[in-house]
């Protein structure tokens, strides 16, 4: 399994780096107003193709593009209950600290975990590579993390019911 | 758009609509049935390529004149299916050197076909589909600008490549 | 701290406080709460401050007295024991001027009184099975459910056979976290017994949703996703008389607590590394954004420029 880690993360920082071609541009549709294209999909000829990079049938990022802005939703690895609650938690935990995370998104796309939105701004005022750089270590370290979790909480249960039991000898 | 109940650009004559975008792009829609016919006869000569051993011959032609355009899911299916085929069975080890024999057009539609087939991970296997994805982009990301004297591709395709499969509206 | 304390630590230190005899009788009116909904209410007499009351209610008494708890509290208190305060289920009074005993012993046995009301039925079903194994014919119509309904939706049942007592809780996970991360701690108290060292542990079953064999026919069981049951299976070696049975007792009572504790505690573990996590997580999102270079302009006069 983790051999494929390294080039699903390689395909994901490239595409990214792709992708991350974004300028200025105002609605087409409503005066003086400037959105994510992504985001409202009024305009088709702006929009352009959404790519899925998988590593399986569980972890995959959709990759949105549009002329200003680009939406990244990352489906986590959940491969049990334990994982899934863990994963739940920990993306909600993030999404109520979108503030500061200025670049998340405050819902997942449906069928995915977590999503972030990246506008023109954001490109200009921040190093793009920079951006990208986040984006893949933030998808490293959420598994790292869940299955550390997951460990943690085993290791308590083990402890918590031997020393209890071991009490009846 | 939340507060307004019509679209009103929708039923604006100008209103540019995907299939006008499409005419753009790829032409004169095809009637279904005949680019379906020319999918299978593919699979079979990509099939009978295969099975000679000829792997690169599998490749290009399996790559050529892919189906485009809406209307046409069938085709694309089948046409996805059989460059799934060949790009499983050829060896991990042959892959670079396959990916540089390929033309620049066979490189992007190599792309697009990547990408399509990783969109559906419960039917193809992911893994053998990244390592071609890596193998397509590697080695020399900023390649593309070189050719040799003869014309060709000296290096492998390179980030470009991906531009060109999220830009093109000719998609597979 | 792993494990919990089967005393109430807040009685057992007001006690001590109160019957030190260097401190003056003050009057004193305390509520106190302990685990499984058990108020506890700690009084002087209105006019004399030397009489301290001390009165336990809790939402299951009239099921304990009714499996024998006035004898096991009779037993503990009998020379303190008054008429029930009202609104509470008993009362226990100590004149300070005449504890009648060592104060050490007094006060430990007082902050225990919750654990001795609950452990009558333990202490019945244990004598009962006793009793049944030296019988030859058994009549498994001998074997009595006791239930104690101790929470709200929640439940001690205490049987006993002829080898054997069985404890079975039932209980209740509100959250879905709760009942996955009590399933994790359930599977490793199943699994523990596997260990050679807790060999003499007792049997530990968990059923989740589906109550087992010995409760199936009682009425009124929560038929829900976040039911959990765990039974304990006792044998005469787990409750030998003595220190051995009374320390089972008190053990088997803490058991929900002690879980739900654990699975709090993990919750805030989970919690306290996450926001670690998130803040590493801003962090590297702010290495993004480049540094903005403070420099400070001059004129050619040579002062700072500042843009107003």
């Amino acid at each position: 399994m983790s051999n494929t880690l390294r080039p699903y993360l390689n395909a994901v920082r490239q595409t990214l780096k792709a992708a991350m071609c974004l300028e200025n541009f105002s609605s087409q549709v409503a005066e003086r107003h400037n959105k994510p294209e992504v985001e409202t999909g009024t305009s088709k000829e702006v929009l352009l193709n959404p790519v899925i990079i998988s590593r399986n049938d569980k972890e995959r990022v959709l990759i949105e593009t549009s002329v200003n802005s680009l939406r990244v939703s990352i489906a986590i690895k959940q491969a049990d209950e334990i994982e899934r609650i863990l994963a739940h938690k920990f993306t909600r935990f993030l999404t109520q600290r979108a503030e500061s995370f200025v670049i998340l998104r405050r819902k997942p796309i449906e069928g995915y975990d977590i999503s972030f939105l990246i506008t023109n701004s954001h490109a200009e005022q921040m190093y793009k590579h920079k951006l990208v750089d986040f984006i893949i270590q933030f998808m490293e370290e959420v598994d790292k993390e869940i299955s550390e979790m997951k460990l943690s909480l085993n290791a308590r249960a083990r402890i918590v019911s031997e020393s209890y039991l071991s009490q009846f000898n | 758009m939340a507060f307004r109940k019509i679209d009103i650009d929708a039923l604006e004559e100008d209103a540019l609509g995907q299939d006008e975008l499409d005419f753009q792009e790829i032409g004169e829609p095809r009637p279904p049935h005949e680019v379906e016919d020319e999918v299978n006869s593919r699979s079979q000569e990509v099939r009978f390529l295969l099975q000679r051993g000829n792997a690169a011959g599998a490749l290009s032609s399996a790559l050529n004149n892919p189906p485009y355009g809406r209307h046409l899911e069938a085709a694309k299916a089948r046409n996805t299916q059989t460059v799934m085929e060949v790009l499983n069975s050829i060896k991990v080890a042959d892959v670079a050197q396959l990916v540089k024999n390929l033309t620049f057009e066979e490189q992007d539609v190599l792309m697009k076909y990547l990408y399509a087939g990783m969109a559906a991970p419960e039917q193809n296997n992911s893994g053998v589909l990244l390592a071609w994805h890596e193998k397509v982009i590697d080695t020399n990301p900023n390649s593309r600008a070189s050719l040799d004297l003869s014309g060709r591709l000296s290096e492998i395709a390179g980030p470009g490549c991906i531009i060109r499969v999220i830009t093109d509206r000719r998609t597979v | 701290m792993i494990l919990l304390d089967y005393h109430n630590r807040i009685i057992e230190d007001t006690l001590k406080a109160r019957f030190n005899p260097e401190n003056k009788p003050k009057p004193v009116d305390m509520s106190i709460v302990d685990f499984d909904g058990v108020s506890y209410h700690l009084s002087t007499l209105d006019d004399q401050d030397t009489k301290l009351n001390l009165s336990i209610r809790w939402k299951c008494w009239p099921e304990l007295v009714q499996y024998g708890a006035m004898d096991v509290l009779k037993r503990e208190y009998n020379q303190w024991i008054v008429t029930p305060e009202s609104g509470y289920d008993f009362t226990l009074q100590f004149d300070l001027e005449n504890i009648g005993a060592d104060p050490e012993d007094v006060i430990h046995k007082v902050s225990l009184l919750k654990r001795n009301a609950m452990a009558a039925p333990f202490e019945r079903a244990f004598d009962a099975q006793a009793m049944a194994e030296q019988e030859d014919h058994w009549d498994p119509t001998s074997s009595q459910l006791m239930t104690i309904h101790y929470r709200d939706g929640e439940a001690i049942y205490v049987q006993n056979q002829q080898d054997r007592v069985t404890v079975i809780f039932s209980t209740l996970f509100k959250e879905e976290t709760d009942r996955v991360f009590a399933k994790v701690f359930l599977q490793e108290f199943v699994d523990a017994r596997k260990k050679p060292h807790l060999q003499n542990a007792p049997q530990v079953i968990y059923s989740h949703r589906e109550p087992p064999l010995e409760i199936r026919h009682v009425p009124g069981l929560l038929d829900s996703e976040s039911m959990g049951y765990i039974t304990f299976v006792l044998f005469p070696r787990n409750y030998a008389a003595g220190a051995v049975r009374e320390e089972t007792i008190s053990r088997i009572q803490i058991f929900r607590d002690y879980l739900h504790y654990h699975i709090k505690c993990s919750k805030a573990y989970m919690h306290s590394r996450m926001r670690a996590r998130v803040s590493d997580f801003l962090k590297v999102l702010n290495r993004a954004k480049p540094e903005i270079q403070a420099s400070e302009k001059k004129l050619a006069s040579g002062r700072a420029f500042r843009r107003a």
